[in-house]
């Protein structure tokens, strides 16, 4: 018997590897497309890799992009999340847990795509063209992460498909490499794909023109967006065009032709869980006394935002003075207290914004103010709606196999309102005024139409019952009357589309980035931190720092673990510490 | 003819041999008759042959005839024989016998007993040694009894005065252990191994082992968990490994990782191997230190044990959790709106300046008679099937305005049995062993129990002198329910968070919870257990092994054996839908799963052993083999039209379905040998050397585990023989090294990749539905490069017995270096995902004092007092984390992201983290002040002192004087590990009664009370609060207080960052255990066949003297998961221990 073992034990002692493949298996073209998918399904930021909760990493960034802007309060109460609290005040420092969980989504996501392009080099049984569409879809993603970093942290490592040692400085502008992957996708993707999820050239064309317009190159991204605009297709053929406001936020109507490069969501999957249903939004559905989701009340609009919504008597927003006009709320009265709202002149794309007390909440019936508010006095009276699914399709849409809901509405990376919004400012910049007004007039003529309005329900008693044909509120919108806008000038244009952009993409995670690269950040967060305080009690102490809060702090583990020869290769961003 | 003899318990035939030798007598017997006989005590100084004879004939049934020069001996008949004996007894004249005891190196020797046998007469040296007894008869004999010595009897004889030597009974030296791969002697051990006292051990009335080790083993330390089955946390030697801390078990020479399910009636021994000297013949998985447990053998005529128990657990008493009353909970509401500027009301309390409890908190704050508490209105379906009917639906609840004493409504009494009976026998044709096992604790927390039924069945044959072959099998099957988390999301701490002013249920009778307005955001504890009651799931295991031993050429044993276990289970769980609470799921999910494992370990030996004059050697040297496979099976679906149990399975659902599968493989394959040698009984030394393969690990698969030991009885040299207080001494030395792999997953060498629905699957085709496309996700990042760990262990100890047996020391002093320590610190982030491999980075210091003490005292005559006392210390110190990093952080629970416990280089692993309070901000004048100081230091005009300062809140230490609170001013607040802990077990023996005492402390270590941030803040949710923030917060008028103000908002500077007011002082003495005993008489016994029989009382958990304000000072974690394994000592409502009062008898015939 000894000896039987001693001639056996080193086949005795090898065991393969169960449940996993390795790079050689995966070198096909079927492999390379299955670690594609997998580059693209790092796009919802969710997944073991981060080590942190999903919405540490959400990828429509209402934590980063919508609250720190203004948008939006974190809600829930004082001792829920706390971690946000301190991101929306400006008081958060280095070791913030979720700046890490952030960071570490987003390089799973360059990871992916490094890996497609690493084994695409290995395989043998795809053509040239083929490995050029797929290498351009893997740079198009590779792209889009390093952008969401860029615009996050300013400063960070460039990781590629020939990166060995993964400890890099972030002492480099990465725009270049960014506008490089979106350039050779730009070139190389096709204007339609098999299938929709995929990024076409338009999105690529579209997201270059956005990168061009962050590096401030008006003349590039002018020439750029002119092509998507007049050329532009989403990756299943539909020419791109404004649709119903509405159907942008609901999951019955996605991928139409306003989608220029969406995250695909989907609700029960098989997995039970919802990491495919915008899980990092979970937390924020209106939540307390008969609200029908079962988590969490946060992200609730603020009451600064719900005032741009206000319209003057020729349906134009006040652009300066709009907390002066502000909408009438319900803070500090019961559901059970009488409220009649606002009959003010209001912009209709309000309330697919905002929930707000006495209108129709999508079909789940009027809201009811402080019974679905977790803590009004501290995160207000709102509740957000464009996160939010149907009632009447909760069956297909919803997924309510966790403990907090999901839904298969997608995430909006770019769509094509955004697409004429960056494009009047970037001729603005370097083109036509006249030309931007169009463009600005454009967005503004969709919100106007009457088709895309919410209206009263037939009954309010039954708000499946449908809706009837009197409006919700007072709108009142119009386009700027030709030349009006132009005739202001450069800086009267650009302040049009700034606040166009305000309440066209609130809620969507752009504000906060956008006022950075404005350089309008200083004024218009300390501005809100002064009113809405007023409002409410969860901004105390928010203070912006221009030069320092203009980008979030490198996560300080990050940093740490970048320690070689006894110090940092990572350096922290200014004012830091 | 004369004869003179002196003899003391002899055998007659040695008797008559003398007889023969003196006279030229011959005895003729019958060898069969003698051999039955028992001993005799004569004592004559030239009396006659036929006064010897007579007195062997009083002391046996032998009668002697003498025929000529014959004497023959016979059987005589059974009659009359006590009678004429008590009368030769009662006609001799009573007189006074005097003398001294001495021990063996002639020093006198108080409390010895002394008796006339037969009678009950009998007396005690004093303090000299010296006594006197009164005898009837020069053929008296007196016995004389101590322990720690051989007892004696002596014939009186003629003599006034007898003294006596006593000699040291060395029966506990000669003892032997058994130990890794071989059986030693006690007093030969070199090694640091702490034998067990199984007999104190079984005191402990549990189900499981290593609970009932608690205290009885130096240099262990184990922290148990009030849960039924739960695996406690065993430590040996403190921490060793960043992960997965557990020592090898070895049962009946198997090694295995869990004796969860071992029936602890079945323990004959335990033996814990601690360092290198000892442990370092289990190679790879030794450094978390060895428990060798050997299981009870049959031995002579056929015996039948039976023993039980029954017990009663009684939840700790009274306002555990000190939580406001409702009324009291409404007042604070209202301070808080005071302290916050707010105006006072709320929709419950009313909108006068004083709260005013509703009848109703659904409807919100109505009062009786509102029509909205019209029951006609109430409309709840409590196993509703879709979300639509749900939002119809109208609860009413009423107030409990005597408030709802949730603790008590999720732990009751709860009893506990144990059945256990054993048949065993053996001759030298073989031996055999069978037990069964019922044992049924139920838990104190409503529908946690674990129920388990062991088979066992121990057998050897042997065949001829030299050849035997046997088994070991266990057989268990356990059903084991537990609450499975222990943070703020359990039953247990949903306890402490809903508020009493919500009833367990409503109007109707279905759950109330906290949907109504203002009643935070708890789940109703009551209704989250019962919610567990369809949860099912049953374990088995067989466990053991066969061998065959075979003796060679008188010096060599060849034994092999191959055991292991195959075991396998199922659970299925269930998740109602829920309606009372705020956050509520809409479904019903089935969740059912499996598990089974199969593993062997197959070892050939071959040992020598040969005993040379002064020399003894004992070489061993073989193979083992092992091999390891698991497997994982489960899935889930919803949608269940109906929840009857019966209905549910996976396939009778509706709802989405999903299912998973995993599996595992792992082998070792060893080299074994090791070498004993004593010379003259005083010098040992001893080598051990394995060589482990692992499939682990690729490019260098090979380890080597050398270990050398020494020891010098010093007290047999001639310079100590002088000394009379010492009986033994040994001094024994030991380095070597032991490996550990626990923690290595076994595809750690390859870099791979998977698909995975959850992360890698993407819906590309925009289906919104099932459409997801697989994609693939790296899984794991390979390392091939790695080795063992390495925990290079270097003991020096003495063991020691003092007084004549009274006083036994066994001490130890060590030093473990652990280098190479395989971790998987998080890489940096630009390397993205895949399970992070483990390299040999860490590296981690332990030094520690083990003390044993073992006393024995004769108290009075027939009280006997036998005392041990156990002592375990350690120091750990982590050296070395990764290259880059020096620290890791684990256990965010509700902060801001930062940790709590931070593992980092010069302190000890689980370390508490985070900023110190020295204080709260009592002026807006301080603040200033400090802010000022800020702007001047730092030059930056917008500086403060500390985010989030304000009236009443914390005022954190600066340690760094930069003027500025940041997170360089976070410092270690606390060390979960204690200075040390102890065992005293005071055992005292009264004729037939028995009473021991058992003790269990822990001092210097810290508990952080996360129950705190939940009870004594108002802004941590709005759930329960705690006295404290009512009565003893921070107010204008009161600066002195415990809790910071109570607000709305929560902050920086109260509990969005880890700091100390957390920290409690976690040092306790625990009495574990108590126990009074009855043990009938023999003679009584023997009237009803019965050999033993034995009541007792017991209680456990009798009292424990703590500082820690919280529920129970032994914070456990039932949580499995490696990285968890090195936190610990933090109590988030952990599930505490139960005073448990037990009755119980032990039966033997």
């Amino acid at each position: 018997s000894l000896l039987f073992l001693q001639s056996c034990k080193d086949q005795f002692l090898d065991k393969p590897v169960q449940g996993a493949l390795s790079d050689e298996v995966l070198a096909t073209k079927k492999g390379v497309d299955g670690l594609l998918t997998g580059a693209y399904a790092a796009l919802d930021g969710q997944g073991d890799f981060t080590g942190g909760s999903g919405w540490e990493s959400p990828p429509d960034n209402w934590v980063y992009g919508a609250i720190p802007g203004g948008d939006a309060h974190k809600g829930s109460d004082g001792g829920d999340q706390t971690p946000i609290n301190a991101i929306a005040t400006f008081t958060s420092g280095a070791d913030n847990g979720f700046y890490n969980t952030k960071w570490k989504a987003l390089y799973e996501g360059v990871t992916r795509s490094n890996t497609v392009l690493r084994v695409l080099a290995l395989v043998t049984d795809m053509t040239d063209e083929e490995k050029s569409a797929l290498e351009a879809q893997a740079r198009f993603l590779r792209g889009h992460y390093y952008f969401e970093l860029k615009k996050m942290w300013n400063m960070v490592p460039w990781i590629d498909e020939t990166t060995t040692d993964f400890n890099q400085p972030n002492d480099k502008d990465i725009w270049p490499m960014i506008e490089a992957d979106f350039q050779m996708a730009y070139e190389k993707l096709p204007a339609t794909q098999d299938l929709v999820g995929r990024a076409n050239k338009w999105a690529a064309g579209a997201y270059l023109g956005k990168t061009y317009l962050y590096e401030k190159k008006f003349a590039e991204a002018v020439k750029v967006f002119t092509e998507v605009i007049g050329s532009g297709v989403t990756s299943n053929g539909l020419k791109y065009e404004l649709v119903s406001f509405k159907d942008n936020f609901d999951a019955a109507t996605k991928n139409n032709a306003e989608s220029v490069f969406a995250i695909q969501m989907v609700a029960n999957d098989g997995t039970l869980d919802i990491t495919n249903a915008n899980q990092g939004s979970m937390l924020n559905f209106p939540y307390g006394t008969g609200a029908p989701f079962a988590c969490c009340g946060f992200f609730q609009p603020s009451q600064m935002l719900v005032n741009m919504y206000r319209t003057d008597a020729s349906g134009l927003p006040y652009l300066t003075d709009y907390n002066s006009h502000a909408v009438k709320n319900d803070m500090k009265l019961t559901s059970a207290a009488p409220f009649t709202p606002d009959a003010g002149n209001l912009d209709p794309r309000l309330d697919w914004t905002v929930g707000r007390r006495g209108i129709p909440y999508h079909d789940w019936g009027i809201y009811p103010g402080m019974n679905w508010v977790r803590d009004q006095p501290y995160g207000g009276p709102y509740a957000p709606k464009k996160n939010i699914h149907r009632q009447k399709t909760q069956d297909l849409y919803a997924d309510l196999s966790s403990w907090a809901p999901g839904n298969a509405i997608n995430v909006l990376v770019i769509r094509f309102a955004d697409v004429l919004l960056m494009a009047a400012e970037a001729e603005a910049n370097a083109g036509s005024l006249a030309k931007a007004e169009e463009y600005v007039n454009r967005v503004r003529n969709r919100a106007a139409d009457k088709a895309g309005w919410l209206y009263q329900y037939v009954t309010n008693a039954n708000p499946l019952a449908g809706f009837s044909t009197t409006p919700a509120a007072n709108y009142v919108i119009k386009p700027y009357p030709t030349g009006t806008l132009a005739a202001k000038g450069k800086a009267g244009v650009l302040q049009a589309i700034y606040y166009e952009r305000g309440i066209e993409l609130a809620m969507e995670g752009h504000r906060f980035f956008d006022l950075v690269r404005w350089n309008a950040a200083d004024t218009a967060i300390n501005g809100y931190f002064n009113y809405e305080s007023k409002v409410t009690t969860d901004l105390a102490g928010g203070k912006f720092l221009n030069g320092k809060n203009n980008y979030f702090p490198i996560p300080q583990y990050q940093i740490d673990m970048s320690t070689a020869n006894g110090a940092p290769l990572l350096k922290q961003n200014p004012g830091y510490n | 003819q004369h004869v003179s003899m002196d003899v003391r318990q002899t055998r007659v035939k040695t008797v008559l041999k003398q007889i023969e030798q003196q006279t030229g007598l011959t005895f003729a017997f019958d060898e069969k008759l003698l051999r039955k006989t028992p001993e005799v005590t004569i004592y004559a100084s030239g009396q006659p042959i036929p006064a010897i004879l007579k007195m062997i004939e009083k002391q046996t049934d032998l009668e002697f005839r003498q025929v000529g020069n014959m004497i023959g001996v016979t059987e005589k008949p059974h009659t009359g024989q006590v009678t004429e004996k008590n009368q030769t007894d009662a006609q001799a004249i009573v007189r006074t016998i005097k003398g001294k005891i001495t021990d063996e190196k002639g020093e006198g020797l108080p409390s010895v007993s002394i008796r006339v046998k037969g009678t009950s007469d009998g007396t005690m040296s004093d303090i000299d040694g010296t006594y006197s007894i009164n005898v009837a008869g020069d053929e008296s004999i007196l016995i004389y009894s101590f322990i720690g010595f051989t007892a004696q009897e002596i014939m009186v004889g003629a003599r006034s005065a007898i003294d006596v030597q006593m000699q040291p009974d060395v029966s506990t030296l000669s003892e032997v252990v058994v130990t890794g791969y071989g059986a030693q002697r006690k007093k030969d051990l070199i090694g640091a191994v702490s034998v067990v006292d199984v007999d104190q051990l079984k005191q402990t009335t549990d189900g499981q082992v290593t609970n009932q080790l608690q205290g009885r083993a130096s240099g262990v330390t184990v922290v148990s968990s009030g849960q039924p089955g739960d695996a406690p946390q065993v430590r040996i030697r403190g921490l060793n490994t960043f992960g997965n801390n557990n020592p090898l078990y070895v049962v009946d020479g198997v090694p295995t990782t869990s004796i969860a399910d071992l029936n602890t009636n079945d323990i004959a021994s335990m033996q814990v191997l601690k360092d290198a000297g000892s442990a370092s013949i289990y190679g790879s998985r030794a450094a978390n230190g060895v428990i060798i447990i050997t299981t009870r053998k049959g031995k002579d005529k056929v015996k039948v044990n039976y023993s039980a128990w029954f017990g009663m657990q009684t939840p700790p008493r009274g306002n555990v959790w000190n939580t406001l009353n409702p009324q009291e909970q409404a007042q604070l509401k209202f301070q808080v709106q005071k302290n916050s500027g707010l105006t006072l009301g709320d929709d419950q309390y009313g909108y006068g300046q004083t709260p005013v409890l509703p009848d109703y908190i659904l409807p919100t704050g109505a009062k009786e008679g509102d029509p909205g508490t019209n029951p006609d209105l109430y409309y709840v379906n409590p196993n509703y099937t879709s979300v639509d009917d749900f939002n119809t639906f109208n609860q009413i609840v009423k107030a409990n305005k005597s408030g709802t004493d949730w603790f008590h409504e999720i732990f009751k009494p709860a009893p506990s049995t144990s059945h256990n009976i054993s048949l065993s026998g053996g001759s030298d044709q073989g031996s055999y062993l069978f037990s069964m096992n019922y044992f049924n604790q139920q838990g104190a927390l409503t529908n946690t129990y674990l129920k388990r039924y062991t088979l066992r069945s121990n057998s050897q044959y042997n065949i001829g002198k030299h050849i035997r072959i046997g088994e070991n099998l266990a057989y268990s099957i356990s059903d084991n329910p537990k609450s499975s988390t222990s943070d703020g999301g359990s039953a247990i701490a949903f306890s402490f968070r809903m508020q009493p002013i919500i009833p367990v249920y409503d109007i109707m009778g279905n759950y109330a919870g906290s949907r109504a307005t203002g009643m935070g955001d708890a789940f109703n504890p009551v209704a989250m257990r019962d919610r567990t009651r369809y949860d099912k799931g049953l374990d088995n295991r067989l466990f053991g092994n066969v061998f065959a031993e075979v003796d060679l050429f008188n010096y060599f044993t060849l034994r092999t054996s191959f055991g292991g276990e195959n075991y396998s289970g199922r659970w299925n769980s269930f998740s109602f839908p829920s309606y009372e609470n705020k956050e509520n799921s809409n479904t019903n999910t089935y969740n059912e799963g499996s598990y089974s494992g199969f593993n062997w370990t197959w070892t050939n030996l071959l040992t020598f052993h040969k005993t040379m004059g002064k020399h003894e050697l004992t070489v061993a040297a073989g193979t083992e083999a092992y091999n390891n496979k698991y497997w994982e099976l489960g899935g889930s679906t919803q949608g269940y039209f109906s929840f009857d149990p019966n209905y549910m399975n996976l396939g009778t659902g509706s709802g989405t379905r999903s299912n998973y599968s995993s599996r595992s493989l792992d082998a070792l394959y060893s080299l074994i040998s090791r070498v004993d040698y004593i010379y003259n009984d005083k010098y040992l030394l001893g080598g051990i050397l394995r060589r482990d393969g692992s499939s682990k690990f690729i490019n260098e698969r090979y380890g080597y585990f050398p270990a050398v030991s020494a020891g010098w009885r010093i007290s047999k040299e001639g310079f100590m023989q002088g000394i009379p207080w010492l009986d033994d001494l040994k001094i024994r030395a030991n380095y070597g090294v032991m490996g550990n792999q626990i923690n290595v997953g076994s595809g750690n060498a390859f870099t791979t990749y998977t698909s995975n629905r959850r992360s890698s699957y993407y819906d590309l085709a925009g289906t919104s539905g099932t459409g997801a496309l697989e994609g693939f996700e790296r899984s794991q990042i390979g390392n091939p490069d790695a080795i063992w760990e390495k925990d290079i262990s270097t003991n020096i100890g003495i063991d020691a017995t003092f007084f004549k047996g009274r006083l036994d020391v066994i001490a130890d002093y060590y030093v473990k270096n652990i280098k190479d320590l395989l971790f998987n610190p998080s890489l940096i982030g630009t390397q993205g995902g895949g399970n992070v491999p483990f390299v040999n980075i860490g590296q981690m210091k332990n030094k520690g004092i083990d003390l044993q003490v073992n006393s024995k005292f004769d108290i009075g005559r027939d009280l006997k007092l036998n005392a041990t006392l156990t002592f375990t210390s350690y120091n750990n110190k982590i050296l070395k984390v990764a290259n880059n990093t020096n620290y890791f952080d684990l256990e965010g629970r509700g902060f801001d992201g930062a940790s709590i416990v931070r593992n980092s280089v010069g302190n000890s692993i689980g370390q508490f983290f985070g900023y110190k309070v020295i204080g709260f901000w009592n002026s807006d004048e301080e603040i200033a002040a400090a802010n000022a100081q800020a702007v001047q230091q730092t030059g930056d005009p917008n500086a403060v002192y500390q985010d989030g300062a304000a009236l009443g809140r914390f005022r954190y230490e600066n340690i760094n004087g930069d003027g500025q609170i940041t997170a360089a001013d976070r410092q270690m607040l606390g060390n979960p590990n204690p200075d040390f802990s102890y065992g005293l077990n005071l055992a005292f023996n009264y004729k037939q009664l028995d009473l021991s005492i058992f003790f269990y402390g822990v001092q210097g270590n810290q508990i952080w009370n996360q129950t705190r941030w939940w009870s004594d803040f108002n802004s941590s949710r709005s759930g329960a609060k705690s006295k404290i923030a009512l009565y003893d917060s921070w107010t204008p008028e009161h600066h002195n207080a415990t809790a910071p103000i109570q607000e709305n908002a929560s902050s920086f500077s109260t509990i969005n960052v880890p700091n100390s007011y957390f920290i409690e002082d976690g040092s306790y003495l625990r009495a574990k255990n108590v126990q009074l005993g009855y043990t009938l008489a023999p003679a009584f016994l023997k009237k009803i066949k019965m050999q033993q029989l034995r009541f007792y009382l017991q209680a456990t958990n009798l009292f424990t003297i703590t500082k820690y304000s919280g529920l129970d000072p032994e914070v456990s974690r039932n949580n499995s998961a490696n990285a968890s394994q090195i936190v610990f000592g933090i109590d988030e409502g952990s599930y505490p221990s139960s005073k448990q009062y037990t009755v119980g008898l032990n039966l033997t015939f």
